[in-house]
């Protein structure tokens, strides 16, 4: 067994504790209780974005539709924060961009990290059975549901209804990286697994899409590639401004045809080799995606994904099984999962966030990523 | 947006005299100019060049984002560094394929550069200038011919676009100093014809780091102004706290311009039947930092009174530290509990995404450096 060391953070406040609660929404959805649901409407999404550029192109005067997700995301994640149930104010966290090439940013957040280390499975392995003795998301808190989330005839948003029969939940993460910090979690009550289908990433892409905010983007981590809870999930938030691998340099690896227009590339020049997905047919980035996912996950190779351009754009960084990482790098605490090789880092220490340089962070990323003969492994998988 | 061709041209005449749409009209250049301060910023001012280059007529692009040129080939890496070149409030030359109406590609030289206010040394606007590559320039070593002179739906055309050799020919020196000069020439023009004042560069003091009060960096105002609600931003540092930023909602609400609410403290929205007690709880919470919401009666500037939901809150920018008092506001009329609960959901939201957009990382962090596509 692999005895590297991680750094679990705190995303329900019931993680610590043992016992269930009768406030956790398990017990609510057996006892029976309200929420808001927003339903969306796959039907809006493949008929409304045009083949013109990277956004929707009105083709009359701009009357600019912002999504009503958007802002039912953010009216109630910004109502828990008055609540206090975040552990602590994420605003009030300093962040600056790295001098260099790249264009990284880094955030001091001295509270996100637990003092104590918890080990919850095997790192090593990237396909684990579901233990419903470990935490799950059917043990947070009730407060930490913000709304249902699930796919009707037409889009609408209902204040108050019972809970859906297999219904896929938005929580907030109570250690937020950035404001608006959440979590998808599609069929929460099938308790899945940390393992990807195409349908499951068709609804974080929808999500992304429906949210309709270049700002807002949706990561995954693989177990083995620091995803922390191995209960089928997803995480967002809010950054209004680029991330780092956004804008790198990019070169085709798939051909292109009159039938699709997905474009597969990969990155260039960045710390972290990587390949990112582009199309304006969300079904088509889910199909390709997963099953290059699948075939990583049954190889054992851990990965991430980033999603952005409301789900028009999906990085995947494929991560070494084994590795050594450094000490100097595992003093500083900080995992690299789909955030950090996006290239948004979170230092826990005061003195690492002041000393933070782009050699630093490049060399971090730079010891997850995929030797030449591995990615041209994964290339072959892609292309195939 | 009601009244969106109302708000673009008025837009040129906030800044410069009117006779500038004759002035710029004299230039036989292909350039438009841009609003970063108007939602998603739109063309204020396209040149006749702009538009025969482009095969859309005038009303086709007034109000819109330049985003339309863009099309399927359009390599992501040049759309980026046009972004990055807005943000950070620089000028950028760049070669990018471009899309007629009629969907055909072209490749454009395309230049931008910001046009600062000299009072506050925001981006009063941004000039873009397009210069058209022809294709003799576009051929390749090998002698073929690419661009416009391929078929559009052979399978080789993509190829061809993504092939990175295709992208690295050489621009003449001829044509980049056209680019130059074009720009040159049409900012001079502004600056002739500005009311307050405008410039290709910051004042020298701004450079110095002397920042004028109220200055609100492109970046952010691009982030505020995707939000569609009414609300102000104020800042809490400068005497009176003064509004430094306000909505088109907020405009449109209140019934006021831009120049009359910026600088002035949101006091003139009270009037003659408005209530002290909201009045003194709004104050005590500013003084103590907190949020709260008030139901206060508010007057347009035609005098109109409205029931103003207000909802106010301190807000943080990246340094941690408080840089804004938003202030929100929603008329109420009629007050049924669902309308209480919508009103809420948009205040909050509406924070929510202030609180984003303020957070992020503005200018005066350290730049990148630019990377050169020839």
């Amino acid at each position: 067994m692999l005895a590297i060391k991680r750094v679990p953070t705190v995303v329900s406040v019931n993680q610590d504790c043992g016992s269930v609660s009768r406030d956790c929404l398990q017990s609510c959805f057996l006892t029976g209780f309200d929420l808001p649901l927003f339903k969306y409407t796959k039907k809006m999404k493949t008929t409304e974005l045009q083949l013109l550029g990277d956004e929707e192109v009105p083709s009359s005067p701009p009357t600019i539709e912002r999504s009503f997700l958007g802002t039912l995301l953010l009216s109630k994640w910004e109502e828990r924060a008055s609540q206090g149930l975040f552990r602590y104010d994420v605003t009030a966290c300093e962040s600056r961009v790295l001098s260099g090439n790249y264009g990284f940013i880094a955030q001091l957040n001295e509270g996100r990290h637990l003092k104590k280390r918890l080990t919850e499975f095997r790192v090593d392995q990237v396909l684990q059975e579901f233990d419903p003795k470990k935490f799950n998301f059917s043990k947070v808190n009730r407060n930490e549901v913000l709304f249902q989330f699930g796919e009707g005839e037409e889009a609408g948003y209902y204040d108050i209804t019972p809970i859906l029969s297999s219904p896929d939940f938005v929580l907030i993460n109570v250690s937020p990286i950035e404001y608006g910090h959440v979590l998808l979690v599609p069929r929460l009550f099938d308790f899945v697994p940390q393992r990807l289908c195409a349908n499951d990433l068709l609804l974080a892409l929808y999500f992304t899409a429906e949210v309709d905010c270049p700002y807002f983007r949706v990561g995954y981590n693989s177990l083995g590639a620091f995803a922390t809870i191995n209960h089928l999930h997803f995480q967002a938030y809010y950054l209004a401004y680029p991330f780092p691998v956004e804008c790198a340099s990019i070169t085709r690896i798939n051909k292109g045809s009159l039938k699709s227009s997905l474009r597969i590339s990969e990155l260039v020049d960045y710390p972290v080799k990587g390949v990112v997905y582009e199309s304006m047919d969300l079904n088509e980035i889910a199909i390709s995606v997963a099953s290059t996912c699948q075939e990583l996950e049954l190889r054992n190779i851990p990965f991430n994904l980033l999603i952005c351009d409301c789900g028009t754009r999906v990085f995947l960084f494929p991560q070494q099984a084994l590795h050594q990482v450094s000490q100097k790098v595992l003093d500083t605490q900080v995992n690299p999962a789909a955030w950090e090789i996006g290239g948004h880092i979170v230092l826990k220490r005061k003195e690492d966030y002041e000393h933070a340089t782009e050699e630093f962070v490049t060399a971090l990323l730079a010891e997850v990523s995929l030797s030449d003969p591995d990615f041209q492994d994964v290339k072959n998988i892609i292309c195939k | 947006m009601k009244n969106h061709k109302l708000i673009v041209s008025q837009s040129l005449i906030r800044s410069y005299r009117a006779s500038i749409q004759d002035e710029l009209q004299k230039h036989a250049y292909n350039f438009v100019l841009c609003d970063p301060g108007l939602p998603d910023h739109p063309i204020v001012y396209a040149s006749d060049g702009f538009l025969e280059m482009t095969g859309y007529s005038r009303d086709e692009v007034l109000g819109r984002n330049c985003r339309f040129l863009q099309g399927r080939d359009t390599d992501k890496r040049a759309i980026v560094e046009i972004r990055e070149a807005i943000r950070e409030e620089r000028d950028c030359q760049i070669k990018i394929l471009n899309y007629t109406k009629a969907g055909k590609p072209f490749w454009n030289l395309f230049h931008l550069a910001p046009v600062f206010s000299q009072q506050d040394g925001r981006v009063v606007h941004f000039v873009g200038v397009q210069l058209p590559i022809s294709s003799k320039l576009a051929a390749r070593k090998d002698g073929h011919l690419t661009g416009l002179e391929l078929s559009f739906d052979e399978l080789e055309f993509e190829e061809h676009f993504d092939n990175p050799s295709c992208k690295n020919y050489h621009l003449s020196e001829e044509d980049k100093q056209r680019a130059f000069a074009a720009v040159k020439a049409v900012l001079q023009e502004l600056a002739n014809s500005s009311c307050k004042g405008v410039s290709s560069m910051r004042s020298k003091s701004f450079s110095e780091g002397v920042i004028p009060p109220g200055f609100v960096a492109t970046s952010l105002l691009l982030a505020l102004t995707r939000i569609p609600h009414s609300f102000v931003l104020t800042d809490p540092h400068l005497p009176d706290m003064p509004i430094v930023h306000a909505s088109l909602e907020f405009l449109e609400l209140t019934g006021y311009t831009r120049e009359e609410v910026i600088g002035r403290n949101c006091r003139f929205l009270q009037g003659p039947d408005t209530d002290l007690a909201p009045i003194e709880e709004l104050r005590s919470s500013i003084s103590e930092g907190q949020t709260c919401t008030v139901r206060i009666l508010n007057y347009r500037k035609n005098k109109e009174p409205f029931w103003n939901s207000l909802h106010i809150s301190p807000v943080r920018n990246s340094s941690g530290k408080v840089a804004y008092y938003a202030g929100i506001q929603v008329a109420v009329s009629h007050s049924s509990e669902e309308d209480e609960g919508r009103a809420r959901m948009q205040q909050l939201g509406t924070l929510g995404a202030i609180k984003v957009a303020v957070r992020s990382i503005q200018t005066g962090a350290v730049l990148r450096k630019s990377k050169t596509i020839s």
